[in-house]
């Protein structure tokens, strides 16, 4: 296994800055996800990574070595395809031992490898089946298979789950978790679905328009994003905004919010505030200038949870509370906001 | 920036592209570049240097350019005969004249047609479909010979059934001459235009005409604001096609010749040129047919290539292409469907005379019997085998025709690889000397070949004056190569590249992943462009019978059957040639079998 360094990587399409002054680490044996928008440039990086693509400047090292120039056969990386990339004309079993035919291992050593593969992703039997014959599931197991039976130093996967229904894509997502931590393998991980992103990842980078906008884990991304755009782009919330008053108070259409920050903030700066939906408290608060008080404008059951709009002066916020709380429209409601989940984000105008 | 993109190139120029990129280049620079330049830059030398002295020769000469008819009959009615033969306007104009009828009545009768098939269901259409294409087994010379033999005012079959039989012609009818050869042409070329109309129909989204249908537009509306403004692209392609090859044809004129000695079928260009080939073993050829080739390669060329821009700039048939849908078919009222039916019944039966007369001619006396065979007989036939000439002739076709399929698929996939799938500067010229084929005449080719490998490799193996075989067979592969090409073009197109790059992350070099990968996914479209362009080889006429002509050991299928129809072998009887075109029209059907039924290809259509 290897560690990945990106080194001031810079790709233009023409126009289009598909990766922009990109430095990243990556740990060896680290679940790496590149999350963002669509376009954003996260398949760029990826196949820069794995030598598809070359970047116009930087450097690219897999375990302290230089392989920016590598082309893509000599970097024993594993990628599987957006679209998985099965070849058509070929078995399961074929698809699976290709690499290793490429690596010259005899015939019973790729028999043997190739049913240990198989049976890793769980598709023993499967062999003799052509990818036209199987669901869009056990293709995607096939092309695992495919890329893990060269034990490649880096597993590289773009939006692997995008094309299964809802239900397949939580198992796929379980199973592509756990074997990732049983054999230790580094990986970087592709995708624009942020819940998916939280869920499976070590560490997270957020990239925008090319650049990476955020590194940390799912929980440090989630509690503390660093700008407008990753706020909104990663969970849900409100997004208000205020002044500060006093030192730890910030003031929002004249609610005086606590708060904790090591942004350097002084009276009377500007901010945006962001408060997530279940960091809402339906209680009076302990310290009386943190209360807020408003009128439920709409209620709507989502399933887990029930989602609440509630208008509080001159601005509204959205608020997820239990299921089995009763609450009706046009009530009358009191709660208060954690100073600790009360998060600040750096002024912007907001659209 | 700069460096930048030597970097790229040199990350896109490995070994496999570098190869192919070669190939590709140095063939198409040798074998057409090269051959046609100098052919061009000879028409432009004459003895007090480069001038215009040939093309002004010829322009001005009432032989190749006259304005008012320098002889010939139409419509006029003598002795009982109307006469059907065209009037000459000297040999450069006939030629453009004939070509642009043949064009014109070509698109006309394949739009129809096309129509009638693709929006319409009647009885029989399927049998139809099938008999409609059967102009395009190609049975060079004698289709003409038979259309000659078929009106000839002296016992010809057509004038004996409506004259001396039904007596419902109040004149017997000659065709001959240039129209004879328009005739003819219309004939074999219809296909041309209804299968690239056809295509065009098929890929029309419904919606779009249905939506016309919705806000009101009734049948000929309908056809004429939508429908048809839709096929335009696919019917110019067609078109060019047919324009070209009219052009270059020889089958025409020699069959009626050979037929009826009218010297009004020798009054075009490619007759001109291909009569200068029997003097060129001794005298060689003179700047003045490579002029008249010139003038002729612009024409096409320059034709070729305006009418591919528009297509390209105009292809949005597939425009609104979203899924799979069955394109809208109606059933006309009975009125209408018996029109079609009669229509559709007639064209078959006189656009397959000539494989009919054909059929006849090699199996009966009918070549000496008068207007109706007598009997049948396997005489003929059985000279494919036991005649020492002709097997000598059909063995030459298939060590051409299968050495040319070869150097076609490897020349033909190296570059519709690289254009398809790579990123190399200046790919895109490679692409257009790759699709110029098609627009240079055989003919044409063949003069710049005499005079390139005549002149200057003089003695070598490329010297036609020694030994045609290798330019044969190299004229055959580089005319095929663009349909070949397009073939694997179309099969690559399917390919997502990421089928490529998952093997080169899995460690293959581009090599191994074309062979591994690539080759194995085309293959069925390399076979079945294989197998077309195969056919087309033993078929070719233009560059047969004139390089076929310089060693009479060396020569292919068709300058043999030329030899015989044109009456100058001592070989013998017409119906020898019509059994090798019978034995042609096998290959021709089982090709086309194997690459519908087997392959499950569509037969490549000609097309731009
Ligand atoms: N080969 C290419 N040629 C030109 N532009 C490209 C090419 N590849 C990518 N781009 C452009 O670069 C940008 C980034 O593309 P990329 O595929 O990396 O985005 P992405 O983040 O993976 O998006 P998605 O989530 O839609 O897959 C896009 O604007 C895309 O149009
Ligand atoms: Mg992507």
């Amino acid at each position: 296994m290897v560690n990945i360094k990106l080194k001031n990587i810079n790709k233009n399409f023409g126009e289009v800055a598909a990766a922009k002054s990109v430095n990243l680490f990556i740990e060896d044996g680290e679940f790496f996800t590149l999350l963002g928008p669509s376009g954003c440039g996260k398949t760029t990086i990826m196949r820069m990574i794995a030598g598809l693509e070359y970047p116009d400047e930087g450097t690219i090292l897999f375990d302290g070595k230089d392989v920016t120039k590598e082309p893509s056969f000599k970097r024993n990386t594993g990628m599987v395809f957006q679209n998985y990339a099965l070849w058509p004309h070929m078995s399961v079993e074929e698809n699976v031992a290709y690499g290793l035919k490429i690596r010259k291992f005899n015939e019973a050593e790729i028999k043997k490898r190739v049913t240990e593969a198989l049976e890793q992703v769980k598709l023993t039997g499967m062999g003799k089946r052509f990818p036209t014959q199987l669901s869009g599931g056990q293709q995607q197991r096939v092309a695992l298979a495919r890329v893990l039976v060269i034990n490649p130093s880096v597993l590289l996967l773009d939006e692997p789950l995008s094309n299964l229904d809802a239900k397949l894509r939580v198992e796929m997502r379980e199973e592509i978790k756990e074997l990732q931590k049983r054999l230790g393998i580094t990986t970087v991980y592709v995708t624009h679905d942020q819940e998916e992103a939280l869920i499976i990842s070590d560490r997270i980078a957020v990239q925008n328009k090319g650049e990476i906008k955020q590194i940390g884990t799912p929980l440090e991304i989630y509690d503390h994003p660093k700008d407008v755009f990753i706020a909104t782009f990663i969970g849900k919330g409100t997004l208000l905004q205020g002044s500060i008053s006093e030192k730890n108070k910030v003031n929002v259409d004249n609610y005086y919010l606590s708060y904790t920050n090591n942004l350097e903030l002084k009276e009377g700066d500007k901010v945006n505030v962001l408060i997530r939906p279940e960091s809402f408290v339906l209680n009076k608060p302990s310290e009386e200038s943190n209360r807020l008080e408003g009128i439920i404008e709409s209620i709507t059951f989502v399933g887990q949870y029930t989602e609440l709009k509630i208008v509080i002066g001159n601005f509204s916020i959205i608020v997820n509370t239990s299921p089995k709380t009763i609450l009706n429209k046009n009530e009358k409601i009191v709660g208060y906001v954690p100073y600790g989940n009360t998060i600040l984000l750096p002024y912007e105008e907001l659209v | 920036m700069k460096l930048f993109n030597l970097n790229k190139l040199h990350h896109e120029l490995d070994s496999l592209t570098f190869l192919q990129v070669c190939i590709g280049t140095i063939f198409l620079s040798i074998f057409l570049i090269a051959p046609l330049l100098l052919m061009t830059g000879q028409a432009f030398i004459s003895k007090n240097g480069i001038n215009l002295t040939w093309f002004t020769d010829l322009l001005g000469s009432p032989e190749y350019v006259s304005f008012q008819s320098r002889g010939g009959r139409f419509g006029e009615v003598y002795n009982g005969i109307l006469y059907l033969w065209g009037f000459d306007y000297g040999i450069l104009l006939n030629s453009l004249i004939v070509a642009a009828i043949v064009t014109l009545i070509c698109s006309i009768i394949g739009v129809l047609v096309a129509f009638f098939v693709n929006r319409y269901n009647f009885f029989g259409k399927r049998i139809f479909q099938i008999l409609l294409l059967v102009p395009l087994l190609a049975t060079p010379f004698v289709n003409a010979y038979v259309i000659g033999k078929l009106f000839n005012p002296r016992g010809g079959l057509i004038n004996y059934i409506f004259y001396d039989f039904l007596h419902i012609l109040p004149w017997r009818i000659d065709i001959d001459g240039l129209f004879g050869i328009i005739l003819a042409q219309v004939l074999s070329y219809y296909p041309i235009v209804y299968l690239n109309v056809s295509a065009a129909l098929n890929n029309i989204d419904p919606s779009l005409e249905e939506m016309a249908e919705n806000l009101g537009a009734k049948s000929l509306k309908l056809f004429r604001t939508i429908t048809f403004p839709l096929i335009i692209p696919s019917l110019a392609a067609g078109a060019i096609i047919t324009f070209i090859f009219s052009l270059e044809d020889l089958g025409a004129t020699i069959g009626f010749i050979g037929a009826r000695a009218n010297p009004l079928a020798k009054k075009v260009v490619s007759y001109q040129v291909f009569s200068s080939f029997a003097e060129a073993l001794t005298g060689g050829i003179s700047p003045k047919v490579a002029a008249l080739a010139v003038i002729i390669l612009i024409l096409t060329v320059s034709s070729y290539i305006l009418v591919q821009k528009y297509v390209n700039i105009r292809n949005y048939t597939m425009l609104s292409k979203g899924g799979r849908w069955g394109s809208r078919v109606s059933v006309p009222s009975k009125h209408r469907q018996s029109f079609i039916f009669v229509f559709l019944l007639l064209l078959i039966i006189i656009a397959s005379m000539p494989q009919i007369g054909t059929i006849l001619l090699a199996t009966t006396d009918w070549t000496t019997s008068g207007a109706l065979p007598t009997k049948i007989t396997g005489e003929y036939l059985t000279t494919l085998w036991t005649n020492q000439d002709v097997t000598r002739a059909i063995t030459n076709s298939l060590v051409y025709s299968l050495i040319a399929v070869v150097i076609m698929v490897i020349v033909g996939s190296s570059i519709a690889y690289v254009v398809a799938k790579r990123n190399i500067p200046g790919k895109g010229i490679l692409d257009l000397l790759a699709t110029i084929p098609v627009a240079v005449p055989g003919i044409t080719l063949a003069v710049g070949y005499f005079l390139l490998f005549g002149q200057y490799f003089r003695g070598s193996v490329l010297d036609p004056l020694k030994d045609p075989a290798l330019l044969l067979i190299i004229a055959y592969s580089i005319r095929r190569l663009p349909f070949m090409i397009r073939s694997v073009h179309a099969g690559l197109q399917q390919i997502d590249k990421s089928l490529e790059e998952s093997s080169f992350n899995l460690g293959a070099g581009r090599t191994t992943t074309f062979v591994k990968i690539i080759l194995p996914l085309v293959i069925g479209h390399l076979i079945s462009g294989a197998l077309l362009g195969f056919v087309y080889s033993m078929a070719e006429v233009s560059t047969s019978v004139t390089l076929g002509a310089l060693r009479e050991d060396r020569e292919p299928i068709t300058f043999f059957i030329s030899r015989i129809i044109y009456g100058v072998a001592a070989v013998g009887s017409v119906s020898i040639g019509a059994s090798m075109c019978m034995l042609l029209m096998a290959v021709e059907i089982a090709a086309m079998t194997i690459s519908n039924y087997i392959l499950k290809q569509k037969v490549s259509y000609l097309g731009v």
